[in-house]
């Protein structure tokens, strides 16, 4: 394969909402605690049907990594910008806190990072990659709901499971193209 | 006598002596080359060290990410495969203990009434000059060694603080189970010998009987029942609750509480009458089919549906698709079973299914735990002529099992014996009763290791009136604990990130063994459980009235043999002794953080024909042997359980996947996902009280009240209430949840199950009205 | 004098002091410095704070009233500049009378707007990055082009006004410059609506009504500040060769007022039909939602319907006019923060459990600003009142007649 091209495929009804993938990601990326502080989040999405036919999914979900991206368009400095790996990144030095990106993303991915004095968002862990290690909410899990890989190469876990599974999008009418599978 | 006992001694002393010195030549070398040996030293870099998790009892293995002398990240150890190499939202805020700024620094001593909140700080060696006069004090007062009670939660440090308890030589060690598994354990075991485990990642058919895996984490099982769950498996969940548990279900049936057990019993029925069971299995394995056969005819599922609420044909298809899937059917063993009076029996009707049916010892089915074989010394403690017996065992009489209907409410509070007491556990509530009472005799201090009974057992105040009538307490915590908050002594522990521990077997399917290494210096120069035993025992020796009631050959023993050799020698020795037995076994350690002989599930070690359970009669009990002897029953039988009555609610417990019972809400990452407690009610419960989501409501019950914000949801049955353990806490050390929503303890009755000694925490009703 | 001696420069400045006694001056001065004390104190509260901690901004709604009251300064200082350029470039005599005070009154507001984005952006100094990395797609970096260039005509053409001594030549200068003026401007303003129109995320800015709704309401705006301002100079009694350029700004503005009724109309229309998007959540948080006073009461009262009113009722009062004016300026905040505001309310995604967003019943988002905002837009306030009135109190804002 010529470029990889990283991407998570999410089995969500593997998920127990344990919140481990939040927690994991403020250590890998020293996110201190705040109620906007988060680069990641599991939904408890709305209750269905009333006692005692009722039920109930979780949906875990970060920075969707979108080829057309909404974010890295507005930055004016280029502080957003895409590793060649596809991984839409943020170079701190260079973000004026202008907070466009923030209210391009269909996603509400984005936050300010108080002690890094820029905005901050999901990186899939890039600091791990030289050392090919996967992401940190993507290790840590218990049930192993996401699963990270080169969706360039077909023998990659992630690519096989994109292949024999029906998956879906976030907010596909966005047309931002995600890099966040989620099986049916 | 004592010859004997000093030959066995020098014995096992000597080998242990010869093993260390083998490993410390193989180990100092291993040390230098992986670049372990400067663990301790802090300073500059990035490493990564292989430890194990003390966020609750699983010990998940991790390697700690650590930058420049300070723990960043803690991430799983792949290696550690009881976990399927995870590590949960607790596990990854334990980075976060060793700098938490509400964590012990220093030994305090009260400098005002207890629970003023007022200390002095202290050194170490005070604290333990206290604690050994404190502890001579007593003995010399009371003339009883009992006199001071041991409490202790479970860890990898709780050998060091039982080493205490045992060189004072009091027979009152109060742990955990009690208030936790006891019911389980001793139902399981009354039918198999063993508390075996289920094979989630095998199994086909699987019935929950309210275990909450996908919340309350036990490894592997939370992990297999969605990562490695075979296709097609059926997961069947009953629960009064919809937990994360239920909504993963096929099924969710919201039974009523305390009426399980006629849900099994009809299941067993309808094995047994339709000959759906394992015939061979039956006739080999098992003792007492005729007995039960006949013993069940009375329970219908057509009688059943009106007890527990699920229709007859559900319980049919469970018994019909149970039989189908056999061997690889399982019913949940479970882990926290504090529910009901009447939890042996019920546990002992689950483990009687899969017996039936041959789901025994292979994969898919029940499996009896397997560990990793480990050496431990023998440690030889003097004998004392001032003990006496413990508290809690038969001091009020033989307790009457057989409750009628009315009487079981009557009895509500038994506070007789227990029939079978874990010999060092005790049986908590009981313990309490018996201390209140000063009979049969008075018990005046208490040493705390970690248990935050405060907050833990049912009843607060009883148990507040307990620590009342004490003339000391002790407690050695890592936070300030409600129960620390009462003490007259708080000595702080190092977290587990900072201290070496022994190594531990965990047993089950997939046995691994694991230890501590410390990944960095302590923060605050704390000291480990070992570290404090060790400091406490010297300034014992140093007071001879603590001594005068034992042999003086044993001591000098007990003293060369046990604190010479072990107390006084690095903890690191002591760990080189238990792994021995494998080749380069400390090294390995230090390396991969884990030990074991396969990575494979190890099946079918009593599934062959001839194998003798430990039970009276040498195999699987369906009809219990020694029970009888006790006025116990054989066989489970079934009596009504008291219900709330009009306008109460049966108030039932549970927690979340990020907390664990009362230790980790005072963690700001965790604390942060939760901030306070909900009372979860059924939404036309709340229409008919007029009560709206986040309203704040009164939650009553005979012994107390809270006040805590509703959570209307569809959720819940509409005749029980729930809110999650860990809030509304009364220590001001803690300050994120000091008083921040509801306790559990403060409200819940104090009903035991009279079989095992476990707490009964599913019995207390209550009502529930606007603030 | 002593100015003789001093060099040329020095002389031509001293040349341009003068001290108005009659213009009303000295309590607008007082008044600049006191909001400019309190706004400087909030400044360095801000800037000890943090602004994350300072302002009520949240992840859900990150642009607040700064932003708002940035685009209230900027976009009325770039529609004074276009009716500067009406008069200027294309001759309109009744605004080429008070072209002066145009092109200083559109530097100060313009100034007055740009304290309000450096105390909004986080990190104003790494700007710098615009230049060094420029990203051409963005359209906050052709608001720096154009805010900026803007300036720099701006500033040429206070040189070119106060140059003593005028050419022919400068008039021309001034001529092109005047347009360029109100080209740049409009380019700028109409950028504006497509900084927010470029957010994929916000449907309530897409298309082209923003830009232009920005463009006529702040001509609109223009047009009443410098009503109001000729009104506070002259002490309500303009000399009589000024009174047509007040009723011509007058028309204009009604006329601006009309038009903005007619893309009210059709925008609201139009996002009421897109229900269940965004678009139509933004249209109920005004209509019915958490911003239905702002709506109500200062768009469509104090923004639209009085100052219309008035304006129909003036036939050539100028206090009447003035008075339109003053209530249209303080509508039209409300109109800045709504069109702000009202787009961020719909949460990108919905207030559950675990999201970590936070919203109330009918699923909007929460915004209110912080009172260190509310003092940051009082500075923006002060610079204006210090600035301008300096500017009239010590210059000679009176435009001669060219001929
Ligand atoms: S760690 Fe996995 S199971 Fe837990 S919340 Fe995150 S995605 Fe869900
Ligand atoms: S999800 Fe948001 S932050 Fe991430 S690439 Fe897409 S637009 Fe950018
Ligand atoms: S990939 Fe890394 S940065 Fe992104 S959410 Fe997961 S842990 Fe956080
Ligand atoms: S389950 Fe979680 S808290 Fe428990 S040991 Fe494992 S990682 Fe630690």
């Amino acid at each position: 394969m010529a470029t990889k091209k990283f991407g998570i495929v999410l089995d969500a009804k593997k998920c127990l909402n344990c919140k481990a993938c939040t927690v994991a990601c403020k250590f890998e990326n020293t996110i201190h605690p705040g109620e906007d502080d988060y680069r990641i989040w599991v939904t408890e999405l709305e209750l269905k049907g009333t006692y005692p036919n009722i039920s109930q999914e979780y949906q875990p979900s970060q920075c969707q990594h979108c080829e057309n991206t909404p974010c890295a368009s507005v930055c004016p400095t280029k502080a957003t910008y895409k590793s060649p790996e596809g991984v839409v990144l943020i170079d701190y030095d260079k973000c004026i806190l202008c907070k466009a990106c923030m209210t391009a993303c269909p996603y509400d991915a984005r936050y300010e990072n108080v002690h890094l004095h820029a905005i901050d968002k999901c990186t899939f862990c890039y600091q791990r990659q030289p050392e090919g290690r996967e992401p940190a909410c993507v290790e840590t899990c218990p049930t192993r709901v996401r699963v990270f890989g080169d969706l360039n190469d077909p023998e990659s876990e992630a690519s096989k499971l994109l292949a024999r599974n029906h998956t879906y999008q976030l907010k596909p009418e966005r047309n931002t193209r995600p890099r966040l599978h989620y099986i049916k | 006598m004592k010859l004997s006992r000093r030959k066995f001694l020098a014995a096992s002393g000597g080998a242990f002596a010869a093993a260390v010195a083998a490993a410390n030549l193989t180990s100092l070398k291993a040390v230098a080359e992986s670049g372990h040996g400067d663990a301790q030293t802090g300073e500059k870099g990035e490493k990564h060290i292989a430890s194990s998790c003390e966020m609750c009892v699983n010990k998940c293995g991790f390697y700690a990410h650590v930058v420049n002398g300070r723990i960043k990240k803690l991430n799983p150890n792949p290696r550690f495969f009881k976990s399927r190499a995870m590590l949960c939202a607790r596990g990854n805020a334990g980075a976060e203990e060793p700098y938490n700024p509400e964590r012990l620094k220093t030994p305090l001593v009260r400098d005002g009434e207890r629970g003023s909140n007022k200390w002095r700080k202290i050194s170490y060696e005070e604290a333990f000059q206290i604690v050994a006069q404190k502890l001579a004090e007593a003995k010399t007062k009371y003339e009883n060694r009992s006199s001071v009670a041991f409490f202790s939660s479970e860890g990898l440090q709780e050998g060091s603080f039982q080493m205490l308890a045992q060189t004072y030589g009091s027979l009152n060690t109060v742990r955990h189970p009690s208030l936790c598994l006891s019911s389980t354990i001793q139902g399981w075991s009354s039918v198999y010998g063993v508390y075996p485990d289920a094979d989630l990642a095998n199994a086909m058919f699987v019935v929950m009987p309210g275990a909450n895996r996908a919340e309350a984490l036990v490894t592997p099982d939370s992990m297999d029942f969605l990562r490695y769950r075979p296709k097609g498996q059926q997961l069947v969940v009953l629960d009064p609750r919809f937990t994360n548990t239920a909504a993963k279900a096929d099924k969710w049936y919201p039974v009523k509480p305390a009426t399980d057990m006629a849900f099994m019993l009809a299941m067993i029925n309808v094995i047994i009458n339709e000959e759906l069971y394992n015939k061979d299995f039956v006739a080999n394995m098992t003792e007492g089919f005729d007995e039960l056969k006949a013993h069940v005819q009375q329970y219908t599922p057509e009688w059943a549906e009106k007890e527990c609420e699920i229709p007859a044909d559900e319980i049919k298809w469970c018994a019909r698709e149970f039989a189908k899937y056999a061997p690889r059917s399982v019913i949940y063993p479970g882990r926290r079973t504090s529910w009901y009076v009447d939890d042996v029996a019920f546990r002992r009707a689950c483990a009687i299914i899969p017996a039936l049916c041959g789901c025994w010892d292979v994969p898919g089915g029940i499996v009896p735990k397997s560990g990793v074989p480990l050496k431990n010394p023998d440690i030889m403690y003097p004998f004392y002529d001032m003990v006496e017996e413990r508290l809690d065992v038969e001091s009020f009489g033989e307790f009457d099992n057989n409750l009628p209907d009315d009487a079981r409410k009557e009895a509500g509070l038994p506070t007789d014996s227990v029939a079978y007491l874990g010999e060092k556990d005790g049986s908590w509530i009981r313990f309490r009763e018996a201390v209140l009472r000063g009979e049969p005799y008075p018990v005046k201090m208490m040493m705390v290791y970690k248990q935050n009974f405060v907050e833990a057992a049912p009843n607060r105040a009883k148990t507040l009136k307990m620590m009342e009538m004490m003339d000391f307490i002790c407690m050695i915590d890592i936070q300030m604990s409600d129960t620390a908050f009462y003490a007259d002594l708080v000595i702080p522990e190092s977290t587990y990130l900072e201290r070496w521990d022994v190594v531990h077997s965990l047993a089950g399917i997939w046995p691994i063994a694991t230890f501590r290494q410390a990944c960095i210096e302590p923060v605050y120069q704390t000291k480990s459980m070992f570290e404090i035993t060790g400091g406490i025992v010297d300034e014992m020796l140093k007071i001879p009235e603590l001594w005068d009631d034992t042999d003086e050959e044993e001591l000098e023993y007990f003293k060369e043999d046990f604190v010479e050799a072990i107390l006084h020698a690095p903890i690191q020795d002591y760990i080189k002794y238990q792994v021995s037995g494998f080749e380069n076994g400390y090294e390995k350690l230090l390396k991969d953080g884990v030990i074991y002989k396969t990575d494979q599930g190890v099946y079918g070690q009593s599934a062959k024909p001839g194998y003798r359970f430990k039970t009276r009669s040498g195999k699987i009990e369906l009809t219990n042997v020694k029970y009888p002897d006790k006025g116990l029953d054989a066989l489970p039988v079934y009596r009504r359980a008291r219900q709330p009555k009009d306008g109460q609610f049966r108030f039932i417990l549970g927690r979340h996947g990020w907390n664990t019972h009362t230790g980790t809400q005072n963690n700001e990452f965790l604390w942060e996902i939760q901030k306070e407690n909900t009372l979860w009610i059924n939404s036309k419960e709340a229409l008919k009280l007029g009560i709206k989501n986040g309203d704040r409501v009164v939650v009553k019950s005979s012994v107390g009240e809270q006040t805590v914000k509703a959570e209307v949801t569809e959720k819940i049955r509409p005749d029980c209430v729930f809110y999650a353990h860990g809030f509304g806490r009364v220590s001001k050390g803690m300050s994120l949840v000091y008083q921040k929503g509801a306790s559990q303890a403060a409200i819940l009755e104090d009903y035991i199950e009279p079989i095992s000694g476990n707490a009964a925490m599913h019995e207390t009703f209550v009502t529930v009205s606007k603030a | 004098m002593a100015a003789h001696t001093e060099n040329h420069g020095k002389s031509f400045l001293k040349s341009l002091i003068v001290n108005n006694k009659d213009i009303p001056a000295m309590p607008f001065i007082i008044l600049g410095l006191i909001l400019c004390a309190v706004g400087g104190f909030a400044v360095i509260s801000v800037f000890v704070k943090g602004h994350h901690e300072a302002y009520g901004v949240t992840r859900q709604v990150p642009w607040g009233l700064l932003i708002s009251s940035y685009a209230y300064f900027v976009i009325i200082s770039t529609g004074i500049a276009f009716i500067g350029g009406l008069g200027h470039a294309f001759g309109y005599e009744k605004y080429a009378k008070i072209s002066k005070r145009i092109v200083v009154l559109a530097t100060i507001v313009l100034l007055a707007g740009f304290t309000q984005i450096l105390m909004e952006i986080g990190n104003p100094l790494r700007m710098v990055y615009m230049m060094i990395s420029p990203n051409f797609k963005a359209p906050i970096f052709w608001m720096g082009m154009f805010y900026g260039i803007e300036l720099v005509i701006l500033a040429f053409e206070l040189y070119l006004i106060f140059k003593p001594n005028q050419t022919e030549a400068d008039h021309k200068l001034a001529a092109v410059a005047g347009f360029l003026a109100l080209l740049v401007g409009v380019l700028a303003t109409s950028n504006l609506g497509y900084v927010f129109g470029s957010l994929n995320a916000r449907e309530w800015y897409h298309g082209i009504y923003f830009s232009t709704f920005l463009v006529v309401s702040g001509v609109t705006a223009g047009a009443a500040l410098l009503i109001l301002v000729h009104t506070i100079v002259y002490k309500g009694s303009l000399p009589a060769e000024l009174k047509p350029s007040m009723v011509s700004l007058g028309k204009l503005m009604g006329g601006g007022i009309g038009v903005m009724m007619f893309l009210y109309l059709w925008k609201m229309l139009s996002s009421i039909f897109t229900e269940p998007g965004d678009a139509y959540m933004s249209v109920m948080s005004l209509i019915n939602g958490p911003l239905s006073f702002n709506f109500w009461i200062g768009e469509m009262l104090l923004a639209v319907i009085l100052p219309l009113a008035l304006i129909v009722t003036a036939k050539g009062s100028i206090k009447k006019l003035s008075m339109a004016g003053f209530i249209f300026l303080i509508g039209l905040f409300f109109t800045r923060f709504d069109f702000v505001v009202a787009g961020q309310l719909p949460p990108m995604r919905k207030g559950l459990a675990g999201s970590g967003v936070i919203t109330d019943v009918a699923g909007f988002a929460f915004y209110s600003p912080s009172m260190l905002e509310w003092l940051v837009y009082m500075f923006g306030f002060g610079v204006f009142f210090l600035l301008y009135f300096s500017a009239e109190k010590f210059l000679n804002l009176e435009t001669e007649s060219h001929h």
